[in-house]
């Protein structure tokens, strides 16, 4: 069950924890890359603050899973043949990978700084620019008119 | 404020501050006329663009999305696109499309201007290549574009800057285009290499279609805009056109506007120039309904909106063993034009380019991939969606669109905007050429992936969201039962009425728009000059 406190919740507690055990079995903590899952308390409350910009989409997901029995008897793995490429999550899927992939603990584990694009950018090769020659010798392509 | 604004006759009267608005504005200061600019949006405060923040993916898809039906910012409309598989990509603000644009930056050939000529198909342009190239040199200037001279797939060009890096990613493309012996080219791009005329130098921020933080991008804002305003053209931004008025005498008298308190406003003028793109152009032609111009106005050949077009395009990706640039660098890299021409071979007639991408950033790349299944719920989904990230790169395929009559911007009978103005719609269809077309290029550019190594293929062919290019609804030609404008950018109907933006296109090219647009601008408003004598007979 989620640690996370909302004291302006979107959602019912009920909706909460449903949607707290979704976001556990589409991205799940890893050891092998030391990554926390999706129902990691930090990045549930992001979860659960940014879901406002797309509320109704998601507490549609939210139902679907809860119609197939998510925070019932049924295992994960029934639960997950049941929501996977449903139609109703993909905005909860979207809505989680936004969430995860902007954290810190993540985006280290990807070898990326934990950052804005902006002001510092990222430095690109220039790449070797000798490859044109084979496209030069074949001269000019452009049709008269 | 409204009590501070003079509204006595103008000279001239620009509607929309985009692409072709600026550019206009620019070309005319010099005649010391007074010149006055409506644009429905405001400006855009570099500081507030996605890349300066942690969640530039998710802005990028929602207040800075390229759909205004997403977007739905104040400067905004609705455009009814249900029937079309094609949907509506634009900016509504001072800077238009440019400030969403890739920059990437091409010119039309000689060959695009001779389509009836040449393959037999749509109608010739009524201007040429050679009319438009001095033009094109000094919208180059004025821009910035980097690039590199020499390309043989174009007539002679200067290149003002060097070009974009190709990184990992555009070299690995280069590697498969040389495979097969293709043409590829670093793509001419409305990006700073360098210091420019008080621009900075791209950094590679990796997210010019949500804005451009470092103002390394050629977006009219920050390139055309401040010397028109220093030279005195009074830019008016939140005001939205309602129509455009005609007096007795069939000329416009000015424009009918709703100011930012939303207070109905009439700005008288002299000569008024039309530049709100190709959805946009129309639909006010199209509301301004009088009893001398009772179907629009400068309609009297019914085709004002019709012959839409919008490239349809294709976007083939490549998944590859090794690291590319994934998020990082500018969205340009290098292009390809090896079936621009007609190929007498091929069972369809024009062509297309070829422009590669970079690369996804870490959410897009997640989303992306658990939509289409490659990345799975659960405890595969880490080994997966590391298969993916930083190793996608490909191209899209820019086909050219023929213009068919059927394919139109109309009023909406339901839908209006903020401002109770009735909202366009577009109705399209994929003609069967650009279908074959399309297909001719999916499959070209999956050979060209699996030649640079790529071991899986993502394909979106059409691309759904990508209708940002708007041309054709006002098309140019020298009959005015066949044409809205004439062969310098005139209203047939209304001889004091200029349109400067994509909707004159009389056939499409196969490659962005932006920078014939602005050419067209310069071109149209240097014609003004040299007529101003004589500019209403």
């Amino acid at each position: 069950m989620s640690n996370t406190i909302a004291t302006d919740s979107l959602f019912s507690s009920e909706e909460r924890d449903a949607l707290y055990m979704l976001v556990g079995m589409i991205v799940p903590a890893s050891a092998t890359y030391g990554v926390p899952g999706a129902d990691d308390e930090v990045i549930f409350a992001d979860i659960l603050d940014s879901a406002r910009a797309n509320e109704g989409q998601i507490r549609k997901g939210i139902d679907y899973g809860m119609s197939c029995g998510l925070g019932g008897d049924l295992s994960l793995e029934q639960l997950q043949s049941e929501l996977e490429g449903h139609p109703t999550m993909t905005p909860v899927v979207s809505l989680v990978m936004q969430c995860y992939y902007r954290d810190d603990r993540v985006m280290a584990s990807l070898q990326m700084e934990p950052r804005a694009p902006f002001p510092k950018g990222f430095e690109v090769p220039e790449g070797d620019w000798s490859m044109l020659d084979a496209v030069q010798k074949r001269g000019k392509i452009w049709r008269d008119a | 404020m409204t009590a501070d604004i003079d509204f006595s006759p103008v000279d001239v009267l620009i509607v929309g501050a985009g692409a072709s608005g600026a550019t206009a504005a620019w070309n005319l200061t010099e005649t010391k006329m007074r010149i006055v600019c409506l644009e429905q949006g405001g400006w855009t405060n570099p500081a507030d663009y996605p890349t300066t923040g942690r969640d530039w993916e998710t802005r990028a898809q929602s207040d800075f999305s390229i759909n205004p039906n997403r977007r739905q910012q104040p400067g905004d409309y609705p455009v009814n696109d249900d029937e079309s598989p094609i949907k509506i990509a634009n900016y509504n603000g001072v800077g238009g499309g440019t400030v969403l644009y890739a920059g990437h930056y091409p010119r039309f050939h000689p060959s695009d201007f001779k389509v009836k000529s040449l393959d037999g198909v749509a109608d010739d342009w009524p201007i040429d290549y050679g009319d438009l190239e001095p033009f094109y040199a000094e919208n180059d200037r004025v821009t910035g574009v980097s690039g590199l001279a020499g390309d043989p797939a174009y007539p002679a060009k200067q290149s003002l800057m060097p070009p974009l890096p190709m990184g990992k990613s555009g070299q690995k493309l280069a590697e498969g285009f040389n495979q097969l012996g293709w043409h590829w080219w670093p793509s001419d791009s409305a990006i700073a290499t360098q210091p420019y005329n008080g621009r900075d130098q791209c950094i590679n921020l990796g997210a010019c279609i949500s804005g451009c933080a470092q103002g390394a991008k050629a977006s009219t804002d920050i390139t055309y805009w401040p010397e028109a305003l220093r030279a005195g053209v009074e830019l008016r931004a939140w005001c939205r056109v309602k129509e455009i008025n005609v007096g007795e005498d069939g000329l416009a008298s000015g424009v009918t506007y709703f100011d930012e308190e939303g207070v109905e406003q009439f700005q008288p003028a002299h000569i008024v120039i039309m530049a709100c793109n190709g959805v946009g152009t129309p639909r006010i032609l199209l509301n301004s309904v009088s009893e001398q111009f009772p179907n629009g106005l400068a309609n009297s050949s019914g085709l004002v909106g019709k012959n839409l077009m919008l490239h349809p395009y294709a976007s083939i990706q490549g998944v590859f063993d090794q690291e590319l640039d994934g998020y990082r660098g500018p969205h340009d890299s290098i292009w390809s034009q090896e079936f621009y021409e007609t190929g007498v071979a091929r069972d369809f007639v024009r062509g297309f380019t070829y422009e590669t991408t970079r690369g996804r950033g870490a959410v897009a790349t997640a989303v992306s991939g658990a939509h289409t299944g490659r990345i799975p719920w659960g405890t595969g989904h880490h080994d997966a969606y590391r298969k993916l990230f930083n190793r996608i790169a490909g191209m899209v395929a820019i086909c050219e669109d023929l213009p068919e009559e059927h394919n139109t911007v109309t009023l909406d009978p339901n839908i209006k905007d903020a401002r109770g103005i009735a909202a366009p719609k577009m109705t399209y269809s994929i003609s069967e050429n650009s279908q074959k077309m399309l297909d001719f290029a999916v499959a070209r550019a999956e050979e060209a992936l699996r030649a640079a190594g790529a071991t899986d293929i993502m394909i979106e062919s059409p691309l759904t969201g990508g209708g940002w290019h708007l041309m054709g609804t006002a098309r140019m030609g020298v009959d005015p039962k066949k044409s809205v404008v004439n062969e310098w950018g005139r209203s047939h109907d209304v001889k004091n009425l200029f349109i400067v933006d994509g909707s004159v296109f009389v056939t499409s090219a196969g490659v962005n728009p932006t920078r014939t647009i602005q050419t067209l601008a310069l071109y149209i408003t240097d014609q003004i000059k040299k007529r101003l004598t004589h500019l209403f007979d």
